[in-house]
């Protein structure tokens, strides 16, 4: 029979995955995921002078809070809630606007990572991915 | 008397005026309801049975009194106040009162049939004559004792010029017999003359007169007609001098009832009947009037006539006294007051209404002096000081019935204001001539009511106010002074009443402004309940129309404190949505939303900016539409989420 001994592949199977795992959801849990490489989206600049913002693309991860209109063809706005880092300084919710070209159903309290785009002063979602 | 009064004051001020007077006749005064009948009629005499007895009561209005259904002229009325009044406020005649009237009763007695006769007729007379002047020594006799002696001795001269008429009388018709029996002795000898010359005659028929001695029995004649002439002379003046003292002695007599000196009437006919014959007993002057007092056909007045009356009057005046006197012990006083007027009336030269204690009497005055008062009160109509009247104579006469008075008096300001109302609706309504009718209707019931002189005065000024009033009115509406128009809206609606085109204009200023305060109200009350927010919705809602009103900006600066941070959000998303950043504005809004989720503004703001933002965003993109996400890659392990 076999010299390995069964506990080693008992125990050995279950740390190979976990450690696979790990090494792929790590790396986004940390931050970084599909928009990695943007800048977290600033509500309090954009709040103050959303002028400085326009024609930038940030990463935004948020939580949707209300669907506040939605017009055929057009797209819709919802109302989000930026996911801080520091859950004691809530920022308020905002409005992004989703074109009517994406295939995403947007249900309340998904959670998304966003890129968006300040186009004048509306935030306009290029890509998303739920998380 | 009281009707009078009805027809010339009014139903208001009826009571006002009579509760001063005499009950009507029949009346009757209850004394507490266990004293007895106190009418001051004597109903109860068995003498007044053959009267037709109503009661006795004083008029002062028309200065009369009634007494056994006969009514007394007592002169006017101001006059019949004034000898009233006069006897309340007069000291009390001093004097001994049971000697003056035992003196008059002696006097009466001297000359009555039980006591003067054959052997005592002069000597009586004489007596009872001194006596007069005993009793004229007392004040309260007023001298009228000195009246009937000056009488009695008129009727004892005229008896001494009748004896010498008598005298003369007869002496004339001794001289009359003799020139008489001359006449009748020439008048033999002419005959016996006459038959000697017939003998003679025929014998021969000597010349010469064939009678003589016919002239002088001519003038014997004449004087014996002449005598007998005077002798009738003399008889016509004893008639004519017994009738005059008949008259005299019954006119003073007849003045002496009149003017209610009874117990001189009475001993003035005692020397009446004692001083003439039993053929002149009949009356002759005041018969008429003493006729009245007996309502009996084929009546005929006699001197008892006269003495009857005068002891009914005494006893009356007796009685009212005691009434008087009874009724002042139970503490009635009005009932008192009213029953001592009349007996004054009827008896006031009586020694026992004469003799009536001052200080009684002076309570008695105040009483009066309080009902002239309010006499006067109720012919003024001054009702609003009545009740204070009332009460005030009420404090000193329990009895008075000041209720009615009080109950007509309520009911007089109740009309008097109705009508006022009635003045004031027309007027608004624009008809003067009712309004004027109605005014001068509350004026007449109650001349003082100060919501007529308050009008009044409306009407006066109303002029004046309308030629302020309008371009006042005018000049405020073009410059938007809301407030200041609602705030004299009842002056503006009275001076703009006929002006239908500026009274609604009026009209929607003073619900503009009405609501505006209730919308003030409700953010006050919000702001109370710690809800700054919701009520500087309120505020901003209203502020966008009435930015200008004084009441809303105190209200605006009193919340604002409270809510600085909303209303600098809110503030903020308006500019950015008047600058066309509607989706910064709607992030703005959000914001707001998150401080006060309840607020409608915030709301519908954001649904209007949401709805506008979703469908200006390509054009707002510079017409680029952003291109939908790239699809998943096959290795994306990023869940999609389930759609619905």
């Amino acid at each position: 029979m076999s010299k390995i001994n069964p506990l080693f592949f008992a125990l050995g199977i279950p740390v190979v995955v976990i450690v696979i795992l790990v090494a792929i959801v790590a790396p986004r849990m940390g931050g970084g995921g599909k928009f990695a490489e943007l800048t977290p989206f600033s509500v309090d600049a954009y709040r103050k002078d959303w002028a400085t913002l326009q024609g930038n693309s940030y990463r935004l991860d948020c939580q949707v809070e209300q669907q506040l209109a939605f017009v055929e063809g057009r797209g819709r706005v919802l109302a989000v809630k930026p996911i801080e880092k520091d859950p004691t300084r809530p920022s308020g919710r905002i409005p992004i606007f989703v074109p009517a070209g994406s295939a995403d159903s947007f249900e309340v309290g998904q959670r998304f990572k966003c890129k968006l785009r300040v186009t004048r002063d509306l935030l306009v979602v290029e890509a998303l991915e739920r998380f | 008397m009281r009707h009078s009064l009805f027809s010339l004051f009014g139903w208001c001020a009826l009571t006002v005026l009579g509760f001063a007077q005499a009950p009507p006749p029949g009346a009757t005064v209850n004394s507490g309801g266990t004293a007895g009948d106190y009418k001051s009629s004597s109903a109860e005499g068995g003498a007044d049975r053959v009267f037709n007895v109503n009661s006795d009561s004083v008029d002062m209005e028309n200065g009369t009194m009634q007494w056994k259904g006969t009514t007394m002229n007592l002169g006017n009325s101001r006059a019949v106040r004034a000898r009233f009044e006069r006897y309340l406020a007069a000291p009390t005649d001093n004097g001994d009162m049971k000697r003056y009237v035992a003196l008059l009763d002696q006097i009466q007695f001297l000359l009555s049939a039980q006591s003067i006769n054959q052997d005592n007729y002069y000597r009586n007379q004489q007596e009872a004559f001194n006596l007069l002047f005993k009793a004229a020594e007392y004040d309260i006799d007023a001298n009228n004792s000195l009246t009937i002696a000056s009488q009695v001795q008129k009727i004892w001269v005229m008896k001494q010029e009748f004896r010498q008429i008598e005298i003369t009388k007869n002496q004339m018709e001794t001289l009359r017999k003799v020139q008489e029996g001359i006449i009748i002795n020439r008048a033999d000898n002419i005959e016996a003359a006459n038959d000697a010359r017939s003998e003679g005659g025929s014998k021969s028929k000597p010349l010469g007169k064939s009678s003589s001695g016919t002239t002088e029995l001519g003038f014997k004649v004449k004087d014996e007609a002449r005598t007998q002439a005077q002798i009738l002379a003399k008889d016509a003046e004893l008639l004519a001098l017994g009738l005059k003292a008949k008259i005299e002695f019954q006119s003073q007599m007849v003045s002496f009832l009149m003017a209610r000196r009874y117990r001189h009437s009475l001993i003035t006919s005692s020397f009446y009947r004692v001083l003439f014959k039993g053929g002149s007993q009949n009356i002759v002057v005041g018969a008429k009037e003493v006729k009245e007092f007996f309502p009996i056909s084929d009546f005929v007045p006699t001197l008892e006539s006269f003495d009857m009356l005068s002891r009914e009057a005494i006893k009356d005046t007796s009685k009212g006294m005691q009434t008087v006197d009874d009724l002042v012990k139970q503490g009635e006083l009005y009932g008192a007051f009213e029953r001592l007027q009349e007996t004054f009336f009827l008896g006031e030269f009586e020694p026992v209404v004469m003799s009536y204690p001052q200080e009684k009497k002076r309570e008695m005055l105040a009483l009066w002096k309080d009902l002239r008062e309010l006499q006067r009160l109720g012919d003024e109509r001054d009702l609003g000081s009545v009740e204070g009247y009332v009460n005030k104579v009420r404090g000193r006469a329990r009895d008075f019935p000041g209720a009615p008075i009080l109950s007509k008096v309520t009911n007089a300001m109740n009309a008097s204001n109705m009508s006022l109302l009635s003045a004031k609706g027309a007027a608004l309504a624009g008809d003067n001539a009712k309004a004027e009718a109605a005014l001068e209707r509350a004026a007449k019931i109650w001349p003082q009511n100060p919501g007529v002189k308050d009008f009044a005065t409306q009407v006066v000024s109303r002029q004046d106010t309308l030629a302020q009033k309008i371009p006042e009115f005018d000049r405020l509406m073009t410059e938007s002074k809301w407030r200041d128009i609602y705030n004299k809206k009842l002056e503006y609606a009275l001076a703009l009443a006929q002006d239908k085109e500026r009274s609604e204009k009026l009209r929607k200023v003073v619900n503009r402004v009405g609501e505006l305060d209730a919308n003030i109200q409700k953010a006050s009350v919000l702001a109370t309940q710690n809800n700054p927010y919701l009520a500087w919705d309120v505020i901003v809602e209203v502020y966008k129309t009435e930015s200008d009103d004084i009441v809303l900006a105190k209200t605006r600066s009193d919340i604002a404190p409270l809510v600085a941070n909303y209303a600098q959000l809110i503030g903020h998303a308006e500019k950015l949505e008047k600058d066309g950043a509607e989706a910064a504005a709607l992030t703005a809004w959000l914001s707001a939303q998150d401080l006060n989720p309840a607020s409608p503004a915030c709301g519908a703001a954001v649904k209007r900016l949401a709805k506008s933002v979703a469908e200006s965003a390509v054009i707002r993109s510079a017409g680029s539409v952003p291109a939908p996400p790239p699809a998943p890659a096959a290795d994306d392990e990023v869940p999609v989420p389930a759609k619905k």
